[in-house]
């Protein structure tokens, strides 16, 4: 340090004294990687003197120097380079990778990045190489197992159903967790839930998370909120899933073009009858056809993908059929202006059946012994069965349809080396069309109606649109001495969304048609939500030495889904990391062998999530009853309704050991959700309905450990291998003197909030054995917190040339379930199992519903995919691949039942969804794939 | 690159110039619109009165959903045979968490709310607003005070306010009943001040609101009516009917013959429920008749009152998914051979076809047992069970045994005026009541012999009980 206040002082008599060597001349150049890839952001000083600049985006510096001097160029992650001024005034450079330096990861969230070294926050990233071993195309199975701190659960194996996403607990009782979504810096569609008008089909809702396009990806970043999230403000809290697309690449055009053909069959290891497998379950084929072009000048570049994907499902009726294609651009219009654009499309038709929660549902009235216990019927009454839910499967129609676009435009224009502007303006527009025709014949089958009805059937046919339109504009300054440096980013964001939706029903119908015209009776209704948000943030990175990095941000954010008597929120953010490891004192020292890199990161930051929309004002409705018009009060209106504010705080650590063979990353974070948004009943003196208010406050504490290490690293064979493990701790600290309210399943057994306890835990009357051998009936009974509080992935991935082998797994324990599949099966009398004696038929099962809650634990192997690239071998291709995997192929479970399988719990748009309810609901099935590639 | 500098000035500056003039709303994105309607839209329109006051119907018929499952289990009408409605009630097991208990209290006090709100706002801005109309509003705020006072024995009249005991918020219906009655009578009016002084064994004042009732109307009923298709339906409905297999609610043997009051009407239309009647005011007269020893004049009430039940509807109906019950097949008188405590025709043949049940008042009391009152408990008893009979399904019997219902939780924790462990927080259940409570649905039933004799009569235990203050109001 005594060495660093001795530079300070050199520099400060260097500069009073303003002393100068030889004549000075611009020397201007371009700095490129081992590639030959332009090196935006180098550090380029002139030796013993406070002159520097910085690489542009293109790698092109500009610096004045006397011949004579010596230029040194930095940056993280490649090899100082050092060249003296000759007679020249160009000096190009090309670095090389320094391995024993930390990854560099820029993240491009606002502005214009950051190097992940200078950020005090974790992200979690997935690139291109990493996405393209696996064989999903649906944006949360890929970061499923291939996150180390998110929890993704997959709650339905119906075709584009939603999953449950969270990271670090659940932070509020008013939405779902599911991350922001940006593609290319623009907000989608990430609805995550059955719309408000959506048609109930038992809990299998299509999910926007569907059709996000996941062609041309370059990387994902995951954005666990706090700190890292305070910039995009209004509802991050959740977190923020940033896709970046490709843009191309300058160089010699590549074309690949790659086909992936599946076997998709059911996950039977949960079924409680083989039965129910043997009448619903059929294997599938799933075909795709990929198609990819890529290239460019230094000018302009290019990359266009295209996909085609068809499966028939695992169930006799599921089909989806999946249409995309994207493009992007990136063209240098002027010196200083860049434009980079990109597109996407994706259509998704899916065929979905009823779940859960329906009477409709052949799976849950199998499974839920709604049609007896199957294992007991005779060969005979089983054929007569297995002939109607055939005959049932053959009826029901429902379809949904959802057509995406999505436009993203970026502008960069660069002012000079050290200035630069980003313009982003994009819009995401989706359309679902979802319909179910229930037809005469269907409920005929269904035993609902008699044989002979031809004048009954009903049809409804749901349309949403939402439109987002996002723009931001931002302006990145860059500064530095040889030994500060900084990075000062001020920026404006808007985005605007717009969901309308139209149900149109038609009863009365006869068979043959799905035009609303022809049903005798139609009703109509519609929902709509509008909110507009806008926001200013200011981001100052300090760099000290370029070890330590000093953080300091803010956002001013607004929303028009705030109360009228509010003001704009004000979110500070604070960060702090030491690259400990980076000092030349510590390279030297005999630790660096074992103790390669070492990163300490503290932060504080604020991130919220807003209300819906329109859940501040005041409103009437106008009921129809009786043929009259009936006016009634509706929502009360919250004059000072806010965003809840996640207030969080972490600290962690990044050791690299052994020249970073082994990588250990823990975070101990805490975040207190203030002002949480709870929607409790009104004092029923009030005659109220319930109003979303901002008095709840809930705590979430845990830690976040990852370790990964390359166990073989010879020139031929690599072994990396990782881990994770998290937990989570969750309390709602206070319901600001509310009574415990229901936020799931059902009051006899639900998920509640309640001061001093889990978020939507579950709660019930238990069964206590007492001493005298009788059982004591104790209501609200805590059963169990829904999120479990331990969970993790692995990976492993083994190359050997041009082999590769990769597999992942993820985990996780102490968390309750409800099985209430098994609770309908007791309730019909079919099966007791675990249920003492002295309480059946004495006593309604919902006094003993402990005896249907049971640990959630899973260990699950996700993917298992081998690959081998055949080189040029196969000409006139200059790459042919061949890989094989298999999706599900292995589970362990507490229970006998899919503790994932929770479709039935996310009803209400948007709403929380605690995933503590297993209902009627199939299993994620499993993929048998094999993928060809060839490239030239 | 000048150029291009300038260019952008230029366009900036324009957008800039554009924004101060129509041009505004194409760059500002700010502007969202809720499309739900807002006081404005309600308040000071014609005709607002009107539909504020069919909103109020409506919210009085969501308001008997709630509490007709919990009174009817709560009492010895109903059995609850499946876990669909209340847990609870059925066990007189009265929580300040139940959440039912909740939803009644809510809804009482909504109904005030809407009152009030028209009272106070709508009606005076509706340039159509009309005296029968506020009549009406004063008879809704009336009728939300006497369902607090028959159901609660206190509840806040305001929100978060000093819980009000039973009697006071009987008064306070009073008061806004004879407002109603001074600015537009109707009978319902009266006998609902006939009620609520019933209740407070004010016999002269019950006895001379009930002959101002009928001296308006001798057959009036006021019902609570449902939309089948668009909602509210009727819960007791489906609880009794709609549900058919689930069998919900199973009647007391004795009153088999009066289910289902409610049954399937229309698609657009679901049965009324008819929460005052004419019928009421004859046995309120009966009562005090009888109390004060006056056999005659009660007799005559009686007779009066078959007269009318004679005139009421009754519904023919397919009942043949009823099942007595269906998860214990027989296990509960299901013809019309069984004898329910000495007397026969209280059961119905369900499976032989379609049954013929009242859907408004229906009684087994006959002029032959009219004739033979006395001035004795065996006649007061039977009143009871006349009135058991006429208004099953109405709430009434859970009132009749002095029961009350507690203030929720929800209130408690809010409401600074209201501790757990206050009066009105813990159940009022009278100690004969509460000594019987296993045998309120309890029967034992001999298939073979057709025999069904109910553990208690609980006509028996209120009339012995007479001098109590929770029951028989006129003694």
């Amino acid at each position: 340090m005594r060495l660093k206040l001795c530079s300070i002082l050199t520099l400060f008599a260097v500069l009073c004294t303003g002393l100068s060597f030889g004549q000075e001349k611009t020397i201007t150049g371009t700095v490129v990687d081992q590639y030959g890839m332009p090196l935006p952001g180098v550090n380029i000083l002139v030796e013993n003197t406070t002159t520097g600049t910085q690489t542009d985006f293109d790698g092109k510096y500009s610096i004045q120097a006397s011949q004579g001097s010596t230029l040194i160029f930095t940056y993280i992650g490649q090899q100082t380079v050092r060249k003296q001024v000759g007679a020249s005034n160009t000096i190009d450079v090309s670095m090389k990778e320094d391995a024993e330096a930390l990854e560099e990861v820029i993240v491009t969230g606002q502005g214009s990045g950051i190097q992940k070294r200078k950020l005090s926050t974790t992200v979690d990233v997935l690139k291109e190489e990493d996405i393209d071993k696996l064989p999903a195309n649906q944006i949360d199975q890929l970061l499923q197992s291939t996150t180390p701190s998110a929890q993704i659960r997959l709650s339905s194996g119906q075709p584009g159903t939603a999953s449950i996403i969270r990271t670090r607990g659940p932070i509020s009782a008013a939405s779902s967790a599911t991350p922001v979504i940006i593609v290319d810096g623009v907000r989608v569609d990430n609805l995550n839930s059955n719309p408000a008008n959506g048609i109930g089909t038992g809990g299998a809702n299509t999910s926007a998370l569907a059709d996000i396009p996941t062609e041309s990806i370059e990387r994902i970043e995951y954005i666990k909120g706090g700190a890292a999230t305070t910039l995009y403000g209004a509802d991050a809290a959740n977190g923020v899933i940033q896709i970046i697309t490709k843009k191309g690449k300058a160089g010699k055009a590549t074309v690949f073009f790659e086909n992936r053909l599946g076997i998709i069959k059911a996950t039977d290891d949960f079924l409680k009858y083989e039965r129910t497998g043997e009448a619903i379950f059929e294997t599938g084929f799933s075909q795709e056809y990929r198609i990819g072009i890529n290239g460019g000048n230094e000018k302009f570049t290019y990359n266009f993908g295209g996909s085609l994907y068809a499966d028939d499902g695992f169930n006799d009726l599921n089909k989806q059929i999946k249409r995309s294609f994207t493009f992007g651009l990136g063209a240098q219009v002027t010196d200083q202006l860049k434009y980079q654009g990109s597109f996407s499309y994706v259509g998704f038709d899916s065929n979905l059946d009823f779940n859960a929660n329906t009477s409709f549902s052949r799976f849950s009235a199998f499974e839920g012994g709604g049609r007896g216990n199957l294992d007991e019927l005779s060969d005979a009454d089983w054929q007569v069965e297995k002939d109607r839910a055939q005959l049932i499967g053959e009826l029901v129609d429902i379809r949904r349809v959802n057509n995406r676009f999505t436009a993203s435009n970026k502008f960069i224009y660069s002012f000079s080396d050290n200035l630069e502007a980003n313009a982003t303006v994009g819009v995401d527009y989706r359309t679902s069309i979802d319909e179910e025709n229930d037809t005469n014949a269907l409920f005929i089958a269904l035993g609902s109606r008699p044989e002979g009805t031809t004048d009954q059937a009903s049809f409804t046919r749901f349309l949403r649109n939402n439109f987002t339109v996002t723009s931001d504009l931002n302006l990145t300054h860059r500064a530095y001495t040889d030994n500060f440096s900084f990075v000062t980013i001020l920026g404006a964001q808007f985005f605007r969304t717009a969901d309308r939706q139209n149900r149109l029903d038609g009863s009365g119908g006869v068979d043959g048609t799905t035009s609303i015209n022809t049903f005798p009776t139609k009703t109509a209704s519609d929902f709509v939500l509008e909110n507009a948000n806008y926001g200013l943030y200011f981001l100052e990175n300090i760099g000290f030495y370029n070890v330590a990095f000093l953080e300091l941000g803010g956002r001013l954010d607004a929303n028009t889904s705030a109360g009228k008597d509010t003001e704009a929120l004000f979110l500070p953010k604070i960060g702090l990391t030491y690259n400990v490891s980076d000092h030349d004192f510590y390279r030297e020292s005999g630790i660096y062998d074992v103790v390669s890199s070492i990163k300490l990161r503290a932060n504080y930051g604020e991130a919220t999530n807003f209300a819906q929309p329109f859940s501040q004002d005041r409103t009437f409705a106008l009921e129809s009853f009786l043929g009259a018009p009936a006016f009634r009060f509706d929502q009360p209106g919250n004059p000072g309704l806010i965003s809840e504010t996640v207030k969080t705080s972490e600290v962690g650590a990044e050791l690299g050991f052994f020249n970073n063979r082994l990588n250990f990353s823990g975070t101990y974070y805490k975040a207190i959700t203030e002002d949480a948004l709870f929607t409790p009943t009104q004092p029923p003196s009030s005659g109220l309905i319930p109003q979303v208010q901002n008095i709840g406050e809930i705590e979430n504490s845990g830690w976040e450990f990852a370790l990964s290490s390359r166990i073989i690293d010879t020139e031929k064979h690599q072994l990396q291998a990782s881990v994770s493990y998290n937990t989570n701790e969750n309390l709602v600290t206070s319901t600001g003197g509310a009574a415990p309210f229901v936020v799931g399943g059902f009051t006899v057994i639900g998920s509640w909030v309640e001061e001093g306890q889990s978020l939507g835990y579950l709660r019930g009357t238990a069964a206590v054995l007492q001493d005298d051998g009788s059982y004591a009936f104790e209501p609200n009974t805590a059963l169990g917190k829904t999120f479990a509080p331990n969970f993790g992935s692995m990976t492993l991935n083994y190359t050997w040339g041009d082999f590769n082998l990769y597999a992942s797994a993820d985990y996780q324990f102490g968390g309750k379930i409800v099985d209430l599949s098994f609770l309908l099966r007791h309730l019909r009398g079919v099966d007791d199992t675990g249920i003492p004696e002295e309480l059946i038929g004495t006593t309604s099962p919902f006094n003993y519903v402990n005896f249907f809650t049971f640990d959630n634990d899973f260990l699950k192997v996700r993917n298992i995919g081998a690959s081998y690239r055949f080189g040029d071998m196969l000409k006139p291709f200059s790459n042919v691949t061949f890989g094989i995997s298999v999706t599900n192929p292995f589970n362990w479970t507490a229970g006998s039942f899919d503790p994932e399988t929770t479709g039935s719990g996310i009803g209400a748009q948007n709403g929380f969804s605690s995933g503590g309810f297993a209902y009627g609901t199939e299993s994620v099935p499993r993929v048998f794939m094999s993928s060809l590639k060839f490239q030239f | 690159m000048k150029k291009i500098q300038l260019y952008i000035g230029a366009v900036l500056l324009s957008a800039i110039v554009g924004c101060t003039g129509d041009f505004k709303e194409v760059v500002d994105f700010t502007e969202v619109t809720n499309p739900t309607l807002s006081e404005e839209s309600v308040v000071g329109q014609p005709n607002s009165a009107v539909i504020w006051a069919a909103g109020i119907e409506r919210e009085i018929s969501r308001t008997f959903n709630e509490i007709l499952i919990l009174a009817e289990l709560g009492s010895d009408n109903y059995e609850n045979t499946q876990t669909f409605f209340s847990q609870f009630l059925d066990g007189l097991d009265i929580r300040t968490t139940d959440p039912d208990i909740r939803d009644t209290q809510n809804e009482i006090a909504r109904v005030a709310k809407m009152a009030q709100f028209g009272l106070e706002t709508v009606g005076p801005n509706d340039p159509n607003y009309s005296p029968a109309q506020e009549a009406e509003f004063h008879y809704y705020l009336g009728l939300s005070r006497m369902l607090s006072a028959m159901y609660f024995s206190a509840l806040p009249q305001e929100t978060v306010g000093v819980p009000v005991v039973s009697a006071e918020n009987y008064q306070s219906a009073i008061q806004s009943f004879q407002t109603a009655v001074s600015i537009s009578a109707k009978p319902e009016y009266h006998l609902a001040i006939a009620r609520s002084n019933y209740y407070l064994g004010n016999k002269s004042a019950a006895v001379s609101a009930a002959n101002a009732a009928l001296a308006l109307s001798t057959d009036f009923t006021r019902e609570a009516k449902f939309d089948e298709a668009e909602g509210p339906s009727n819960a007791m409905e489906d609880a009794l009917y709609e549900r058919a297999t689930f069998d919900d609610f199973q009647p007391l043997p004795s009153l088999d013959f009066l289910d289902p009051k409610y049954s399937f009407l229309s698609p657009e239309q679901d049965a009324s429920v008819h929460y005052l009647k004419a019928e009421e005011a004859y046995l309120i007269l009966a009562e005090a008749n009888l109390s004060d020893g006056n056999v005659a004049a009660a007799q005559a009430n009686l007779n009066d009152l078959l007269d009318l039940v004679a005139t009421r509807e009754v519904r023919v109906i397919d009942d043949r998914a009823e099942q007595r019950s269906e998860v214990d097949p027989g296990g509960r008188p299901d013809n019309s051979g069984v004898v329910v405590n000495g007397r026969s025709g209280l059961v119905l043949d369900r499976q032989d076809g379609v049954v013929a049940v009242p859907s408004i008042s229906g009684t087994s009391l006959t002029t032959a047992e009219i004739a033979a009152f006395a001035n004795d408990d065996e006649s007061l008893s039977k009143l009871y069970r006349t009135r058991q009979e006429i208004f099953i399904a109405e709430g009434i019997r859970f009132v009749d045994m002095g029961v009350k219902l507690v203030i929720n939780e929800n209130e408690i924790l809010q409401n600074e005026n209201v501790n757990e462990g206050d009066f009105g927080t813990v159940a009022v259940i009278p100690s004969f009541i509460a000594s019987i409570i296993p045998d309120l649905d309890a029967f034992t039933y001999d298939a073979g012999a057709g025999v069904a004799t109910t553990t208690v009569d609980l006509n028996d235990v209120l009339v012995a009980n007479k001098t109590s203050e929770a029951v028989v109001p006129f003694y």
